[in-house]
C-alpha cells in the first residue's frame, strides 16, 4: 500500500511538473467549445438565418412579402440588383438568397455553407409553396400545430455542445494517459528501473489511472463552471451520476489507451494514433453535426464509436436531454468493465522492459 | 548550389524515412479529406439523411387521412435504385391500442431515441371536408423535441411533406390550378445552375492545411530537434553558412508540400470528383506564398522555444484555433467580434480567401490589399524575430 502510495504521489508530481499537458487537459476544451461552437452552432437548424431578397418585380410582390412574413423567424435583407444579391451573399452578409422576376422564384446558396443549407433549403421550399397558394388566394386546408414533447425545457445548440466537448476531453485524456504515458516511460527507460522492484506491474497502472482520474474531475468541472459562468449556459446536474459517469468514462477510456501502449513503442506514435482516433470520433459522434445526416454506413459506424455513447451520457447527467435510465447504466457499466478487464489483462504486457 | 540541392535532398530524405512525419504529411490530410467529404459531400441528399419518425392516425377510415399515410409511406420507402427512405416510419400494429403506443413513442421522444411524431387526430376527415367549405381547418399534431437538431430537421421535412399532401388537396378540389404556380429554381453562386460540390470548397482547404502542418510542426520540429542532437553543430564545422541551410532547407521543404499537394489533389480530384483546375500562374503564387509563409511562420516558432517539446508545444496551441479561424473547412459566420479579431490577424484566412477566389470557388471576401500585405507581414516578422532570436547551436 506505501509502494502504491508513493507510486501515486510521484505520479501526480509528474502530473503537474508537466505544464502542456496540463494546458491540453484544462484549456483545450474550452479552447473547442469556444471555436467550434461558434463556428458550427445551430447545425440543422435556420432560426435566425438572413435571407437577402432582391425583388425585381412587382407583380405579387404583396404575396410574397406575405409568405416571407409567414417563413418564422428569419430576417430579410432587401437588395436592389441581382449583382448585390450575389455579391452580398458570397461575401456572407446573407445566409441565401430569393430572387423574383415575375416570372420565376430563384433561391441563390452557397455551396461552401455545408452546416446550414439543408435548412435554407427546407425554408426556402416553405416560402415557395406559400407564395404560390397566396398568389391565387388559396388556403391551405391542413394546419400544423408543432408540440415540443422535449422533456427537458429548450436550453438551445451550444448547450448540447458543451457536454459532448466534456466528454471528448475524457475520452483524450484517457487514450493519452496510458498510451502516451507509459510510452514515454518506456522510452526514457524509466519503466526498466520500476520493474526491477518489487513493484507490480497493475500498482503502477492505478495509480495512473488515479491522477488521470483527478486532474479529469477537475477538468471536466472547470469545462462546467466556465460554461456556466462565461456563456450563461444552464445545466441540471445530476451530480451522483455525473461523478460515476466521469470515473468510469476515464477507466474505460484509459483501458482502451491500454490497447493503444500495446501496439506502438515509441510516445510520438501513441500519441498520433489517440490523436487520429479522438479526431475521428470527435466527427463522427454527432457532438457538432446530427448523425441523422451522415451516410449509412458512417451513421451505423458512429454507433459503434465510445464517444457517440459517452456523449449522450454526458448530455443526459448533465441535464441537458433525457435518456433511458438503462442506457444509461448500460454506458457508464460497459465502460466501467472495460477498464477493469483491460487493465488487468494488459498491464503485464504494457508494463515490460523495452524490447530493444 | 550543389551543396544547397544537397542538403535539401537530405532534408526529403529524412523527412519521408520517418513515419511519424509522413503521416501527418500525407495520410492526415487524406483522411481529413475523405472524412470531411464524406460527411457533408452531400448533406441532405437522398439516401444521406434518416429520420426515424412516428405516425398515429387517431381518425377512422382511409379518405384525406390515408393520403397524408401513404405520402409518409412513400417517404420510408427505399428509392428506386438502392438507398434508403429518408423515414424511418413507426405505426402501430393492427389491433395495437393507439394510446399506448403513441405514450410509448413519446417517451421514446422525450429520450432522443426518435426524431418526431405526427398525430392525426379523431374526426380529421370530417373537419377537413368542413373546412373545403368554408369552416375552421383542421390540423395535424406535430411533436417535436426542439432541443435536439435532428428532431429540428425532421420537423422541416415533415412541413414539406404536410406542404404536398395540401396541394394535391388544392388541386383535387379545383382551388390551385397547377398551370398558374410559378416555378422555384435554385442556384449556386460561383457556378450559375450547376451546384459545386462541397469537396471543391474543401480541397483548398486541405492542401493549405496540409502546407500549415507542415509549416508550423515540420520547421521548429527539424531545426530545433537538429540543434539539440547537435547535427547543426556538424553542419558548422564545414564551409555551410546559415544562408545556404536556410535555402536548402527551404527547396527541400517546398519539395515535401509538392509531394503532399501531388497527393491530396489525386484523392480529391479521382476519389471525391473535384473540379478544380490548380494548373494557373495565379493559383500556383497563392500556393507558394502559403508554403513560405508558413515556413517563416514555423521560424518563428523555432526562434521563440527554447528545446523541440516547447516547439511542439506552442505548435500545438497555435495549430487548432488558426485552423478553424481561417475557414479553411467551413465557411466563417456568426462569430463574435473577439473571435473576428483573430480570423483577422490570422495569415491563413487571407490565404485560403485567395487561393479559392483564384479557382473560382467562391469570390474573395476578404480586401484585396490585405490578401498579400498580411501574409507578406508575416513573413517579414518571422524572418525579423527569427534573425534577431533564432539560435543555431546549443549554449556551449
Amino acid at each position: 500500500m506505501r509502494g502504491l502510495s508513493s507510486l501515486i504521489a510521484s505520479e501526480l508530481k509528474i502530473t503537474l511538473r508537466d505544464r502542456m499537458g496540463l494546458f491540453f487537459t484544462l484549456i483545450f476544451p474550452l479552447i473547442f467549445i469556444l471555436i467550434f461552437g461558434f463556428l458550427m452552432g445551430g447545425f440543422g437548424g435556420a432560426d435566425s438565418a438572413a435571407l437577402g431578397t432582391a425583388l425585381l418585380s412587382e407583380r405579387d410582390i404583396g404575396s410574397l412579402q406575405e409568405a416571407l412574413k409567414d417563413a418564422g423567424a428569419i430576417e430579410v435583407v432587401p437588395f436592389a440588383t441581382e449583382e448585390e444579391l450575389s455579391d452580398a451573399l458570397s461575401k456572407r452578409k446573407v445566409d441565401f438568397g430569393l430572387l423574383w422576376d415575375g416570372e420565376e422564384l430563384r433561391f441563390l446558396y452557397d455551396p461552401a455553407r455545408v452546416e446550414g443549407n439543408y435548412a435554407f433549403q427546407q425554408l426556402a421550399r416553405g416560402i415557395s409553396a406559400e407564395f404560390n397558394l397566396l398568389r391565387q388566394g388559396a388556403v391551405p386546408p391542413i394546419g400544423i400545430r408543432e408540440i415540443d414533447a422535449g422533456g427537458i425545457e429548450t436550453k438551445g445548440w451550444f448547450n448540447l455542445v458543451v457536454p459532448g466537448i466534456i466528454a471528448f476531453s475524457i475520452l483524450s485524456a484517457g487514450l493519452f494517459a496510458v498510451s502516451g504515458h507509459i510510452t514515454a516511460m518506456k522510452e526514457r527507460r524509466i519503466l526498466d528501473r520500476l520493474i526491477v522492484t518489487p513493484m507490480r506491474p497493475v500498482s503502477l497502472l492505478v495509480a495512473v489511472a488515479a491522477v488521470r482520474l483527478a486532474i479529469v474531475y477537475f477538468s471536466t468541472l472547470i469545462t462546467l463552471g466556465v460554461s456556466i459562468l462565461i456563456f450563461g449556459l444552464a445545466f441540471r446536474v445530476d451530480w451522483a451520476g455525473y461523478f460515476l459517469f466521469v470515473g468510469s468514462a476515464t477507466i474505460g477510456t484509459m483501458g482502451l489507451g491500454t490497447i493503444i501502449a500495446l501496439l506502438v513503442r515509441r510516445p510520438a506514435s501513441a500519441s498520433n494514433l489517440a490523436n487520429v482516433l479522438a479526431m475521428i470520433m470527435l466527427f463522427l459522434s454527432g457532438i457538432y453535426f446530427p448523425i441523422e445526416v451522415m451516410p449509412p454506413f458512417l451513421r451505423a459506424l458512429s454507433q459503434g464509436l465510445p464517444l457517440t455513447h459517452m456523449a449522450d451520457a454526458m448530455r443526459y447527467v448533465t441535464g441537458v436531454t433525457e435518456m433511458e435510465p438503462v442506457r444509461f447504466w448500460a454506458i457508464t457499466l460497459s465502460l466501467l468493465g472495460i477498464g477493469i478487464v483491460l487493465f488487468p489483462i494488459l498491464s503485464r504486457y504494457v508494463v515490460r522492459p523495452s524490447r530493444s | 548550389m550543389k551543396g544547397i540541392l544537397l542538403l535539401s535532398r537530405a532534408h526529403i530524405a529524412i523527412s519521408l524515412r520517418e513515419r511519424v512525419t509522413l503521416f501527418w504529411f500525407l495520410v492526415f490530410p487524406i483522411l481529413l479529406l475523405s472524412i470531411l467529404a464524406l460527411i457533408f459531400g452531400n448533406t441532405g441528399g437522398e439516401g444521406n439523411v434518416r429520420f426515424d419518425i412516428a405516425l398515429v392516425n387517431e381518425d377512422s377510415g382511409d379518405g384525406f387521412s390515408g393520403m397524408i399515410e401513404r405520402a409518409f409511406g412513400e417517404m420510408a420507402t427505399p428509392a428506386e435504385g438502392g438507398g434508403e427512405g429518408i423515414f424511418s416510419l413507426a405505426i402501430p400494429r393492427s389491433g395495437q391500442d393507439r394510446g399506448a403506443f403513441l405514450e410509448e413513442e413519446m417517451e421514446r421522444l422525450s429520450r432522443g431515441g426518435l426524431a418526431a411524431i405526427l398525430v392525426i387526430p379523431a374526426g380529421f376527415n370530417d373537419d377537413l371536408i368542413g373546412a373545403l367549405t368554408g369552416e375552421e381547418r383542421p390540423a395535424v399534431d406535430l411533436y417535436l423535441n426542439r432541443n435536439d437538431p435532428g428532431s429540428r430537421m425532421a420537423g422541416g421535412i415533415i412541413d414539406q411533406v404536410i406542404a404536398g399532401v395540401n396541394r394535391e388537396i388544392l388541386i383535387r378540389s379545383g382551388r390551385l390550378d397547377p398551370e398558374g404556380e410559378v416555378e422555384t429554381k435554385a442556384g449556386w453562386i460561383g457556378d450559375g445552375e450547376e451546384r459545386p460540390g462541397y469537396i471543391d470548397f474543401l480541397l483548398p482547404g486541405i492542401v493549405l492545411m496540409g502546407f500549415f502542418t507542415a509549416g508550423l510542426f515540420g520547421v521548429p520540429g527539424t531545426i530545433l530537434y537538429s540543434r539539440d542532437v547537435k547535427i547543426l553543430r556538424r553542419y558548422w564545422v564545414s564551409p555551410l553558412t546559415v544562408p545556404r541551410y536556410v535555402a536548402g532547407f527551404a527547396i527541400g521543404h517546398i519539395g515535401l508540400c509538392t509531394l503532399q499537394f501531388g497527393a491530396v489533389y489525386t484523392i480529391g480530384r479521382y476519389a471525391f470528383g473535384a473540379r478544380l483546375d490548380f494548373a494557373r500562374v495565379d493559383v500556383a503564387l497563392v500556393l507558394l506564398l502559403s508554403v513560405a509563409t508558413f515556413m517563416a511562420f514555423g521560424f518563428l516558432i523555432a526562434s521563440i522555444a527554447r528545446t523541440p517539446n516547447g516547439g511542439m508545444a506552442i505548435a500545438n496551441i497555435l495549430n487548432m484555433p488558426m485552423m478553424f479561424l481561417s475557414g479553411l473547412f467551413f465557411p466563417i459566420t456568426g462569430l463574435p467580434l473577439f473571435l473576428l479579431a483573430l480570423v483577422y490577424v490570422n495569415p491563413v484566412s487571407y490565404l485560403i480567401d485567395s487561393l479559392r477566389a483564384g479557382l473560382g470557388v467562391g469570390t474573395a471576401v476578404m480586401p484585396g490589399s490585405l490578401r498579400l500585405a498580411v501574409p507578406l507581414g508575416w513573413i517579414a516578422l518571422s524572418i525579423a524575430v527569427a534573425g534577431m532570436r533564432l539560435r543555431w547551436d546549443v549554449e556551449r
